[in-house]
């Protein structure tokens, strides 16, 4: 059974389709990531699955239960970090995580640790006193995503779980995330930061416009584009054209460039299959290997890739 | 965790919102003390009849209705900052959901009111105590109506604030004065047509004044009949605002708004 499965799943504002026919599933204990620029409809989908939003057709299910049908069963094995932090103005951080873990089932001595400890993790311990309305915005994204954590659900769901938050606080956050999953949480994260999305997941599903694009790990997702690797050298030959032709021969070659007489820039797939066939053919053609430089490409890569956009460019 | 028991404590949750709300209870604490303490005496010098012994408990209905009616502020807070949707997604039903704001409205009202009525009792020198125990549970279910509809207007206001506190008023305006709260019947019958005066004797800010009135401060004994028929007419208002309340959450729900 899947921890999660969609079928045709399809959510419409009046004319406006913020999601269309979309088939996808999360197999249980996997940290889904959701990328896609603002607008793709990732947060429609967390919202459906949270069972905040009705789907106008199509089936969503969690861990078997669909969520339009069964909401409050659904709702007892889910945690959502909201995208916007969700709070009681006039509450203070502790007040609002003893009333989610209450209401979640978490007991009271567990939930009192649980939230001293995330409060000196992610750095919320002197913000303990103040009322909700006048954290900042990291300190309250913090504390929804604490929320979650407190109540350590079986499927975790967390809209842009780091965005206001700094360098120090999203590594905090990610190995969080990390530790509920290693506890058996299956894990749904959306986000536009492809450094997050590298970070966490274990497959990466691609949203555009509300259509479903591609989803797999994010290896094989980099390897999918032809040429996507970029492998810079520096040889020593004197022969370099004959070179470059034997290069050229290598499987997974895109395109060899020679800029300068001992300066290669190999477009690849796959370049840790590649470079060892590299390193050969240099070998027997008696080239001396300088430097060998390998980028990968980024998931903005990959979906420009896929859907011939930046994840930028909506948010232009 | 039991569906009653979430319930239970989404109502805490917004119960004790009321009471951290500070410029709240000081603008409804001052207003409610300066009626009973101020202008229920100047009035009752001016009155023929003993109008401050007539009033004050009405100022207690009065707390009542204002802490009643802030449920519908919480819920439009709830409404436009989005904790809605944090609400949506906690292990309860949406009709769960509903019951606990209308149980934390009438909760919160009552606690509140019943304060008035011990500075109230103080005032008059009141002694039925046991009276005024049993008028609770029916000032409770009236709290409940009025939080009722508090919910229908913030759920016809949705994101609008300043609709909701109009609409507010006008409703206070509406139930405060066609209602014995303020005078007794027969001298409300001179200054507002015959045929409103059923509306008037029916309104249950006025029956649940009267049963103050007469059980508490005067003493006499209590008689079913009134308190049946604060019942009748309060349940209704519940009854609405529920709907009206669940209808604006179904519609969150498909529209993502309301």
């Amino acid at each position: 059974m899947f921890a999660v499965e969609t079928q045709k799943l399809t959510k419409q504002y009046g004319k406006v389709y913020a999601l269309k026919k979309l088939d996808f599933t999360i197999d249980q204990n996997e940290i889904m990531v959701l990328l896609g620029p603002n607008g793709s409809g990732k947060t429609t989908l967390l919202l459906i699955l949270a069972t905040v939003l009705k789907p106008t057709s199509g089936k969503a299910e969690v861990m078997g239960l669909d969520v339009a049908a069964q909401p409050t069963q659904v709702r007892k094995l889910l945690g959502v970090a909201f995208q916007e932090a969700r709070g009681f103005w006039r509450h203070k951080p502790a007040d609002i995580l003893r009333f989610h873990a209450s209401v979640c089932g978490v007991p009271k001595t567990k939930a009192k640790s649980t939230i001293e400890d995330l409060f000196k993790d992610l750095e919320l311990w002197d913000a303990r006193n103040k009322l909700f309305m006048h954290l900042s915005g990291g300190q309250a994204k913090r504390l929804e995503v604490s929320k979650v954590l407190v109540q350590r659900p079986k499927f975790a769901i967390l809209d842009e779980p780091t965005s206001q938050v700094d360098l120090r606080g999203k590594r905090q956050i990610w190995e969080k995330i990390r530790e509920l999953q290693e506890e058996g949480s299956t894990i749904l994260v959306a986000t536009n930061e492809v450094r997050e999305a590298e970070y966490l997941a274990d497959r990466v599903t691609v949203l555009d416009r509300g259509k479903f694009v591609v989803s797999d790990s994010v290896r094989r997702l980099k390897d999918s584009i032809a040429g996507g690797d970029i492998v810079e050298l520096e040889i020593d030959t004197s022969e370099p054209k004959s070179l470059e032709k034997a290069l050229n021969l290598i499987e997974g070659t895109v395109k060899i460039t020679n800029a300068e007489e001992n300066r290669f820039k190999a477009y690849v797939s796959m370049a840790e299959s590649w470079v060892p066939k590299m390193t050969e053919i240099c070998y027997q053609n008696k080239a001396r290997i300088h430097s060998i430089r390998i980028t990968e490409p980024s998931l903005d890569d990959v979906f420009l890739h896929f859907t011939g956009r930046t994840l930028r460019e909506d948010d232009k | 965790m039991s569906e009653i028991r979430v319930i239970l404590a989404i109502a805490r949750n917004d119960f004790s919102y009321f009471f951290r709300t500070k410029w709240l209870m000081a603008i409804l604490l001052s207003l409610n003390l300066s009626d009973m303490l101020v202008v229920a005496l100047v009035y009752g010098n001016m009155m023929t009849f003993e109008y401050f012994n007539y009033f004050v408990p009405a100022v207690v209905v009065m707390g009542l209705f204002a802490a009643s009616m802030d449920t519908g502020r919480r819920i439009w807070l709830a409404l436009r900052e989005g904790v809605i949707q944090y609400e949506l997604s906690l292990p309860v039903s949406t009709k769960g959901l509903v019951m606990a704001y209308l149980l934390a409205g009438g909760a919160a009202a009552l606690v509140y009111a019943s304060s008035l009525l011990l500075i109230a009792m103080l005032v008059l020198q009141a002694g039925a105590i046991v009276s005024a125990i049993m008028l609770l549970p029916f000032l409770f279910v009236l709290a409940m109506g009025l939080a009722g509809i508090a919910a229908t207007l913030s759920a016809i206001a949705s994101t609008h604030g300043e609709f909701f506190f109009a609409f507010q008023n006008v409703v206070q305006i509406v139930l405060l004065t066609l209602s014995t709260v303020y005078y007794p019947l027969d001298k409300v019958q001179n200054y507002l047509p015959s045929i409103i005066i059923p509306l008037v004797s029916a309104n249950p800010l006025s029956l649940a004044a009267e049963a103050l009135r007469q059980y508490t401060f005067l003493g006499l004994p209590i008689e079913i009949g009134l308190l049946t028929r604060i019942l009748i007419t309060s349940v209704p208002f519940a009854i609405v605002g529920s709907l009206a309340y669940l209808g604006a959450l179904r519609k969150i729900q498909s529209e993502g708004k309301i």
